[in-house]
This record gives structure tokens, C-alpha cells and sequence, in this order.
């Protein structure tokens, strides 16, 4: 798979200015752009780590230049949802799709663990969901002392808010004091954890970077794949599908009923 | 001998409500209900807001958070928003916020979001009555909050 994406890479370089991939570090990988006439021997596309955000950050500070970049399923829904939104600009990118393997898309329990374009390796079939059922037939006492448990395990390391492509504002309400009080750990029960998940509602693609980079072990990908749901069933939105679609909050789609929506009330 | 405590009753429960209510149609709605001599619970606190749109999840949590034990969010009906298209955001956000609620374990029914206009007092009132009753029956949030 290394060596078809090397070729790949090899074959697109005359084209752009550079290729946004992972590169070896140590034991582990990092983001990093790869120049004409680098050496690709470094080259890596595991452990994963969200490439959204260097593109993000590479294409604000060379806005002529024309940048691949190697995604997988998660990379390029996010890429799209950025775009909406004027943060990445989608033609001045060239996407090389990876698709995961079983294992990965096991290891993130993966609903769509392949981009719309494959150019690299086999497609698999994603992961069903049946975890959410599970967490939802437990009664609300049972919900409500599973997140304070979980919530209370914050350190407010912010690693959640940073690691995520789709947490770009430049003033952010989880660090006013308005909001979330400085200087405590953990953040008091609803509103850290809660407000984070509903900034990100119709954005959140549920790649589950939050919860992987989360040094306290929160599950987190629950709340953000279960409002994914929603957003989905109800509104027929399906975040990084389409990148001609407007926003979910800023398109004219509403609730003609209010009952079309079941919070679970046991 | 008895403390002075022990001879005092406690109080009956009474909710505490925190309304937001969009400037104009809802505010206006609330006024005539004034007007009109409406009589409706005085536990709702209203805060009046530009726009129900404007009423962002962190303002809903907040009041949570602070011991409201209901919020409900009033806003113009779809199609008659000052601002053209503050109240779909509104549509969106609050079902998607209850939604949220509930995954968390809080009672989604703490939370409520209507469509009064600015002639429409008496619906003003009976839905402050409907929900006060909800969030009497539902108790007190300081249950939800720090117990649980």
C-alpha cells in the first residue's frame, strides 16, 4: 500500500508545489510537506493524524500554490466541511484517497472508512454503529452518571478542541471565563464538554480525534456520533458529503415538526 | 427544646424559568399577554434577545448550570423573523441542543422552543402555563445536577 502511494505521489508531483502526507518520526508519524525531488523513503500513512488542519495552515500562508494531499475517508469529509466555510480552498487541492484497512476501520469503529475517490488500496465496509444502541438503552440516571464520570476525568487540556480539523475560530468560548471558568479542573459538569459538542454540530464528520487524542480516556465519539445521527436522520444532512451544499446552519432547512425529533426521555 | 428551624416549614417547590424571548414577536407577544391581563406563572424570568437565533447553546447550558430548572426559548414563526432567517438557525439548534440533553441524561423536557407572535398573548400565556407545569413535575435541576 506504501509503495502504490509512493508511485501515486511520484506520479502527481510534476503537477503541484508539494504533497501534504505523514512522515516517519521515530516511532510514531507527523504531517509534513514533501517538496519535487524529495526523498518519499519516509513516508508514512499510520499511526493516522488528521491533515486537515496543516492544509488548513499551509494554504493560508502560500495561497497561489497547488498542494495535494493524501486523505483517507474521515480527511476528505472534514476538507469539505472546512471548505464550506472558506478555511481550505478545494481547487487549489489535489486529493490522493486512501482507503482504510479492516483493522483501522475497526480500531475507529469507522461508519465509512474510504474517501469518494480511491486511488490507494481496497475498500472496505464500515463499522455498524450498534455501540450507540447499546449506550441509549441505558436509562437517563445511567447516562447522566456515565458523562459526570467520564467528565469528571478532565484535565481541560484542550488536546479535544485542537486536535480537531473543524475547531478553526480564532476566538474560541471554552477559553472565556464567561463560559467555562478558568483556573478549575475539572470544567463544571454541562458545560465544557457540552458546548464543544454543540459547536460542532453539522460540521462534526465522527472521525473520533477527540477521543484517540484524549490523555483521560473521555469517550466522546458516543455524544459526537450520536448527534451525527441525528443531523443525518432528521435533517438529511450528511456532513463532508456534498462541498456545494451550504452549511447546515446556514441553509434554509428547518423543523416543519417539532415532533419529528425523539429525545430519549427514559 | 426544639431549634426555630425545625418549626419552619419548608417552602413548596417552585421552578425557576428562564425565558428567551425574541424581541419582535415574541416580546410584543408577552406584552399583550400583559396588557390583556392575562394571568400566567411569574416563574418564568424573561431576558429579552434580538433574535431567538441569537440564543447560542452555551446561553441554555449557562442558565442550566446556574440553577434554572426549565428554559424556554420563544421566538417570531417561521417566515415572519425580523432577520429574514434567524429562527431557522433557532429550529435547528434548540431540537438539536434537547437532543443533546437527553444523550447527557439531562430530562430534554427542561427545554422547550415555541413560535409566539406579537398578537398572540393568550398562546403566550398558556404555553408558560403548560411548561411550568412540565418542569414543576420534572422537579428541581439541582437533582440532575449534583447528584446523579
Amino acid at each position: 500500500m506504501l509503495e502504490a502511494l509512493r508511485k501515486k505521489i511520484q506520479e502527481i508531483m510534476p503537477q503541484v508545489d508539494g504533497v501534504i502526507a505523514l512522515r516517519r518520526v521515530g516511532k510514531g508519524t507527523a504531517p509534513h510537506l514533501f517538496l519535487p525531488g524529495d526523498d518519499l523513503s519516509e513516508l508514512a500513512l499510520s499511526p493516522q493524524f488528521p491533515l486537515p488542519t496543516p492544509v488548513r495552515i499551509i494554504q493560508a500562508k502560500y495561497p497561489d500554490k497547488r498542494f495535494a494531499v493524501v486523505v483517507r475517508g474521515c480527511d476528505e469529509r472534514q476538507l469539505v466541511e472546512m471548505a464550506k466555510r472558506r478555511q481550505i480552498f478545494l481547487d487549489k487541492l489535489t486529493m490522493i484517497g486512501v482507503a482504510c484497512t479492516k483493522e483501522q476501520a475497526e480500531y475507529c469503529r469507522c461508519e465509512m472508512p474510504f474517501p469518494k475517490q480511491v486511488d490507494i488500496g481496497e475498500t472496505v465496509e464500515g463499522i455498524p454503529q450498534t455501540f450507540l444502541d447499546d449506550f441509549l438503552a441505558k436509562p437517563r440516571e445511567e447516562r447522566l452518571a456515565f458523562w459526570k464520570h467520564a467528565f469528571a476525568k478532565c484535565i481541560k487540556c484542550y488536546g479535544c478542541r485542537n486536535i480537531c480539523p473543524e475547531c478553526f475560530c480564532k476566538e474560541c468560548v471554552l477559553e472565556d471565563n464567561l463560559w467555562v471558568t478558568s483556573g478549575t479542573v475539572p470544567p463544571p459538569f454541562p458545560m465544557f464538554h457540552l458546548i464543544r459538542a454543540m459547536h460542532t454540530v453539522g460540521k462534526c464528520v465522527a472521525c473520533g480525534e477527540c477521543e484517540r487524542t484524549c490523555p483521560a480516556d473521555i469517550p466522546l465519539t458516543i455524544l459526537y456520533k450520536l448527534l451525527k445521527r441525528d443531523v443525518e436522520t432528521v435533517f438529511h444532512y450528511y456532513a463532508g458529503a456534498d462541498p456545494n451544499e451550504p452549511p447546515l446552519m446556514d441553509s434554509t432547512i428547518f423543523l416543519a415538526d417539532m415532533d419529528m425529533l425523539h429525545p430519549p426521555r427514559r | 427544646m426544639s431549634s426555630p428551624e425545625s418549626n419552619v416549614q419548608q417552602p413548596p417547590y417552585e421552578p425557576k424559568i428562564i425565558g428567551f424571548l425574541c424581541n419582535w414577536c415574541s416580546y410584543a407577544g408577552a406584552d399583550l399577554a400583559g396588557t390583556s391581563r392575562l394571568s400566567y406563572p411569574p416563574n418564568i424570568r424573561i431576558v429579552r434577545v434580538q433574535c431567538s437565533g441569537r440564543v447560542s447553546p452555551e446561553l441554555v447550558l449557562k442558565a442550566f448550570h446556574e440553577g434554572a430548572d426549565g428554559v424556554i426559548v420563544l421566538g417570531c414563526h417561521i417566515g415572519d423573523c425580523h432577520y429574514i432567517d434567524g429562527n431557522h438557525r433557532t429550529s435547528k439548534r434548540i431540537p438539536m441542543l434537547r437532543q443533546l440533553l437527553a444523550y447527557a441524561g439531562i430530562e430534554p423536557d427542561r427545554l422547550r422552543l415555541e413560535w409566539v407572535s406579537a398578537a398572540e398573548g393568550e398562546r403566550f400565556a398558556t404555553i408558560v402555563k403548560e411548561f411550568t407545569e412540565t418542569v414543576r413535575e420534572l422537579g428541581p435541576i439541582k437533582r440532575v445536577m449534583v447528584t446523579g
